[in-house]
């Protein structure tokens, strides 16, 4: 014989068999119209995620086009304004001139993997005569760097396609050797002799170098990460809570299971007190 | 009959409570900062909030240069509930609460101040019968040998 025909049926506070297995719970319509309502929940979690990861897609849509678009510089971008963040490697194109005695070399830039300098000149913007950085080449010697100033000297208006960046910040450790190796607007500004005015926010990496130097790798911004990233923890989090409605349905079977069980215990055990006590009365 | 909580749970509750107060305080003040920030930046006043960036600490939407704060905020609000929701669950399973009581504490995360209503409630009501139970069952864990 085996266990089970032996355990005695139990049964329930309203006199009904006591279910074996939280299925059993799990089974009836008044759980199954509860397990409904959790999938209904759990449903309308997961369209919420889905419009959130749809909300990230868009964002992504809507910024690039317009970064790809080239610009002209002065109507994107007003001199003496901090850079804003929707400007990042945005395409544009500015007409002027390049001052002839203000250049400057900055080191430890990486271009295809190899260390080496950039010439950076001030261009004068011909809309509004705000000067702004131009990162003309790359050279992997100070000196090669440097001898493409002349020919860049020599050229009088000329139109500079590039991307547009935000001014790096300079690190003490920069200061304290006194080599640079960062693009700072305000650290170029006191390096150019010839400077007197307004200054934009950010630089320009020119798509063309100089026949001597090597063009500078610039590439187009990794989808913008801001707003994507917050739509996409919002559905990350709408899908657990989408599946923290199911388990709740679970845990409320199981509580309505164990329920049961403890109260006919308690019954059981109140009709013992009684049933012991009756007879000690009667004698 | 509302079921007591398990013998085996009693030890867990005070740290269930405990951890289901800090979250519920944290959720409020994220709540109210989440406020604050949708003031700024959804009425015409357009501001996010940034730090270290160019133009102070208020700037207009999409125009931040530093680390941007509003975002932030948003970011941590919504995992910090989920922190928060798993508190509630943990008091609730573990107190073997009604469903309502649940819902209620949930609610308390998302509702502007409710939080803290609710958390002053709950936490007396678990404080209150975590003693009665302790005060039930120490004559027998007293007379234990140690």
């Amino acid at each position: 014989m085996t266990q089970t025909a032996q355990r005695p049926v139990l049964l329930g506070v309203d006199g009904d068999p006591l279910p074996e297995t939280m299925w059993q719970v799990a089974r009836r319509p008044r759980w199954i119209a509860l397990l409904g309502l959790a999938l209904v929940v759990a449903a309308i979690f997961a369209w919420l995620g889905h419009w959130q990861i749809e909300r990230s897609v868009e964002s992504v849509q809507v910024v690039n086009p317009e970064t790809e678009t080239t610009k002209v510089l002065s109507s994107v971008a007003t001199p003496q304004t901090p850079f804003a963040d929707s400007l990042g490697a945005q395409r544009v194109s500015v007409t002027g001139e390049f001052d002839p005695d203000d250049f400057a070399v900055v080191g430890d830039r990486v271009n295809g993997g190899e260390t080496g300098y950039w010439l950076i000149g001030r261009f004068v913007d011909d809309a509004n005569g705000a000067s702004l950085p131009v990162g003309l080449g790359w050279s992997a010697t100070r000196e090669g760097a440097e001898a493409a100033e002349p020919s860049v000297a020599a050229t009088s208006t000329v139109t500079v396609e590039g991307r547009y960046f935000p001014s790096e910040s300079p690190t003490e450790s920069d200061f304290e050797n006194g080599a640079q190796t960062v693009v700072s607007v305000a650290a170029l500004i006191n390096e150019w002799p010839g400077f007197d005015g307004q200054v934009y926010g950010g630089y320009v990496v020119a798509d063309d170098a100089p026949r001597s130097l090597d063009a500078i790798d610039s590439a187009p911004p990794a989808s913008d990460v801001q707003f994507n990233w917050l739509n996409v923890f919002y559905a990350i989090e709408w899908v657990v809570f989408a599946g923290f409605a199911v388990f709740l349905w679970f845990r409320l079977v199981r509580d309505a299971f164990e329920r049961e069980h403890e109260e006919a215990e308690e019954a059981r055990a109140e009709a013992d007190a009684r049933g012991a006590t009756q007879p000690t009365r009667a004698s | 009959m509302p079921l007591k909580p398990r013998q085996r749970d009693i030890p867990k509750i005070p740290g269930a409570v405990r951890f289901y107060k800090i979250s519920a305080y944290v959720t409020g003040v994220m709540l109210l900062l989440l406020i604050f920030e949708m003031l700024f930046k959804y009425t015409p006043l357009q501001l996010e909030m940034q730090l270290g960036g160019q133009g102070g600490f208020l700037v207009p939407v999409d125009s931040t240069t530093g680390f941007n704060l509003s975002t932030a905020i948003l970011i941590a609000h919504g995992w910090l509930y989920v922190v928060y929701l798993f508190a509630d669950f943990r008091l609730w399973s573990l107190m073997r609460w009604p469903f309502s009581r649940f819902f209620l504490i949930a609610l308390g995360g998302v509702v502007p101040l409710l939080s803290f209503f609710v958390e002053s409630h709950m936490t007396k009501l678990a404080t209150r019968q975590y003693d009665a139970l302790t005060a039930e069952t120490t004559p027998t864990t007293e007379g234990a040998p140690a």
